[in-house]
Parts: structure tokens; C-alpha cells; sequence
């Protein structure tokens, strides 16, 4: 009876726990399945020929959507260069708390061109962090004229296009 | 009679089972409605420092001088260069965004608001799987509990007098709302 016990309480502790390469967590959505990432920096350098492939990206969680849980920054500690990993609000959550830990996270890279009023915002959120005051306040430009998008502050933008990956799975080192 | 008995048993029973999970997704259901208002699972406070200039140094040199400065005394789990000028430092529940070289610091604490943060894990159905099944049997039990609830009384106080008139206007209130917002 107590092995039976014994068992079932391993099982449901290992149910939970994903494994991506080396990192080893709790898996979101499908999980990742992909076995190799593309480097954020490759994925940035060229993002026109990556749209509408699915990816997989390694890195450390810099941003989670506060309320929802229904986004992610994950960037590369070495380059700086992040990617946000969006997610159907509801569908996935991202536990807020889980910033600064390691990710692994896959999804359909894709390109949202930005209105105008959105290029306008993100602009003045730039100069703002230039100056030191918004990498100070945090993210001021979603509130700013960003929640259709939600890519937040730090998705670069080319051409008035930022890219930004449309997540399936994630796995988060606990 | 003995239908009625049957009805209210039933009530009575599925009444009591759910209670414990109805108070639980009531209370959760107040605090998500108002989720532009504030953050429902979640305390997040900020506060602004002034470290003072800091030198140009590698990541972790700089995050030791931050932390130093600031007098934590704590491994952080881990530290980026998000920009030549940002930094961030990641500690638990607690994050630091840098600014440099000014050395202004918006120091972020994080915690799970007591008892909420359950709530709403579980209304929200966030951890998914066997949870997915459990909501769903309350949501049945819930189906039963209005059904039966508007059969145990008869006569006057029940479907044939005042229980229908606040059914209908039960049901009024969501029909109206709907008909006035979305056509």
C-alpha cells in the first residue's frame, strides 16, 4: 500500500515537469518540442525570412504580462535581444513570478505592423528610456496606445513592423 | 410528493458539496471583474532609487555594485544587460530594472496576494487538466442546483406566484443588458 502511495505521489510530482535540452521545468501549453533553438539574435538579424515558421527560442524571462499572464520576454543574457512570446489570453499563463528564471519556449514567429499612433508612442517610450526614465518606470508605452498589440516597450521595430512569436508551449525552469 | 422530497434532497446535498467552491469563485469572480482596476493575483509594488552614478563595468560586476549599494545580500538568479544603458537584476520575487549610468533603480517586489491568488488559480482554471473535469462537474452541479432550486416550494411563494415573477426577472436583467449592448 505505501509503494502504491509512493508511486502515485513520484507520478504526479513528474507530471508536471518538462524537460527542453538541459533545462529542466514546469511545462506551459504543449510544451516545447522543437530540439534545437534558433539564437534571438539570427531570429532578429533576418525576421522576414523566419515569419510563419514555428521556432523555438532559450533564454531568461525578462517580462510577463502583470495581470494576464497572457505574454513573455524571453532574451538572450548574453546579446540582450528579446523576443515576446504571446499567448491566447486564458489559454496559457505565465506566472509573473517566474521572471529571471530560464525558458524554453516555441511557437509561429510572426510580423504585426504598428499604426501609426503606435509607432508615435513607442517613439516617445524610446526617448524616455534614453533619458533613463523609463528603464527606470518600468513599461510605460503599453499604456500608451499598445494593448492591440501587447508586444511591449522592448520588441524591436523594423519598418514599423515589430516581430514577435505566437506561443504554444513553454517550458520554465522552476 | 415523493418527487418533490427527491428535488429537494438533491438541493439540499449538491447545496452543501459545492458551497465551500461557490464562495471560492464568488470571491474570485469580484476581484477578475475588476481586473482593470488593480491586479487580482498579485501585489506588485515599486519603488524608485538613487544609487548614484555608476561605473561602466562588466554584468556582474555591476549587478555586485547594485546589489552592494543597495544592501542585498542575496544571489541573484539571474542578471541581463538589456541595453547599454538598462540593466536588470533578478532576485526572488523581487526585480531590479537599473538605469545607466545614472543609477536610478526601480526596485520591484512581487507577492502572491493571500488566498486570491488561489482563488483565482482555480476560477480561472490556470493549472488546466484534472482541473478542467473537476469545473466542469460544478458547473453541472451548479445546472442541478438552479433546476432543482426553483421546484422545492409550490403554491403561492413558488412557480405559480412570486417564483415566477423573480425567475422572469432573473432572467430579464442578462436579456436586457443584451438586447441594450449588442444589438
Amino acid at each position: 500500500m505505501r509503494r502504491t502511495v509512493a508511486a502515485f505521489v513520484i507520478v504526479t510530482a513528474m507530471a508536471g515537469l518538462a524537460v527542453a535540452g538541459e533545462l529542466t521545468g514546469t511545462a506551459y501549453g504543449s510544451g516545447v518540442t522543437i530540439a534545437e533553438p534558433t539564437p534571438i539574435a539570427t531570429l532578429l538579424a533576418k525576421p522576414e525570412g523566419f515569419v510563419g515558421q514555428k521556432v523555438r527560442v532559450d533564454g531568461v524571462i525578462t517580462g510577463v504580462c502583470e495581470k494576464r499572464g497572457c505574454w513573455m520576454q524571453v532574451t538572450d543574457p548574453d546579446t540582450g535581444q528579446g523576443v515576446r512570446i504571446k499567448v491566447e489570453d486564458g489559454v496559457i499563463v505565465f506566472p509573473y513570478e517566474s521572471m529571471g528564471h530560464r525558458a524554453a519556449a516555441e511557437g509561429t514567429f510572426e510580423a504585426v505592423k504598428l499604426t501609426p499612433e503606435q509607432v508615435a508612442a513607442r517613439a516617445a517610450a524610446a526617448k524616455e528610456a534614453a533619458a533613463g526614465v523609463a528603464a527606470a518606470a518600468g513599461e510605460p508605452c503599453e499604456k500608451a496606445g499598445e494593448p492591440a498589440v501587447k508586444a511591449g516597450c522592448d520588441a524591436p521595430v523594423q519598418n514599423d513592423t515589430i516581430y514577435l512569436i505566437r506561443g504554444t508551449g513553454a517550458v520554465i525552469q522552476s | 410528493m415523493r418527487l418533490r422530497r427527491l428535488i429537494i434532497a438533491t438541493h439540499r446535498d449538491v447545496g452543501y458539496f459545492f458551497a465551500g467552491l461557490t464562495v471560492i469563485y464568488a470571491v474570485s469572480g469580484v476581484a477578475v471583474n475588476h481586473i482593470e482596476d488593480w491586479n487580482p493575483s498579485y501585489a506588485v509594488r515599486t519603488e524608485l532609487k538613487e544609487l548614484g552614478p555608476l561605473p561602466e563595468a562588466p554584468t556582474e560586476a555591476l549587478a555586485d555594485e547594485v546589489l552592494r549599494r543597495l544592501a542585498i545580500d542575496e544571489e541573484p538568479t539571474s542578471v541581463v544587460r538589456m541595453a547599454p544603458h538598462q540593466l536588470k537584476v533578478f532576485l526572488d520575487h523581487r526585480n531590479l530594472t537599473v538605469s545607466i549610468p545614472g543609477g536610478t533603480v526601480a526596485d520591484q517586489r512581487v507577492r502572491r496576494r493571500f488566498a486570491l491568488f488561489e482563488a483565482n488559480f482555480l476560477h480561472l482554471n490556470t493549472g488546466k487538466g484534472l482541473w478542467t473535469w473537476i469545473a466542469d462537474l460544478y458547473a453541472v452541479g451548479l445546472m442541478v442546483l438552479a433546476c432543482t432550486g426553483i421546484f422545492i416550494i409550490s403554491g403561492k411563494k413558488g412557480l405559480g406566484g412570486r417564483g415566477r415573477w423573480l425567475l422572469l426577472a432573473g432572467l430579464a436583467i442578462p436579456l436586457a443588458y443584451l438586447i441594450w449592448k449588442a444589438w
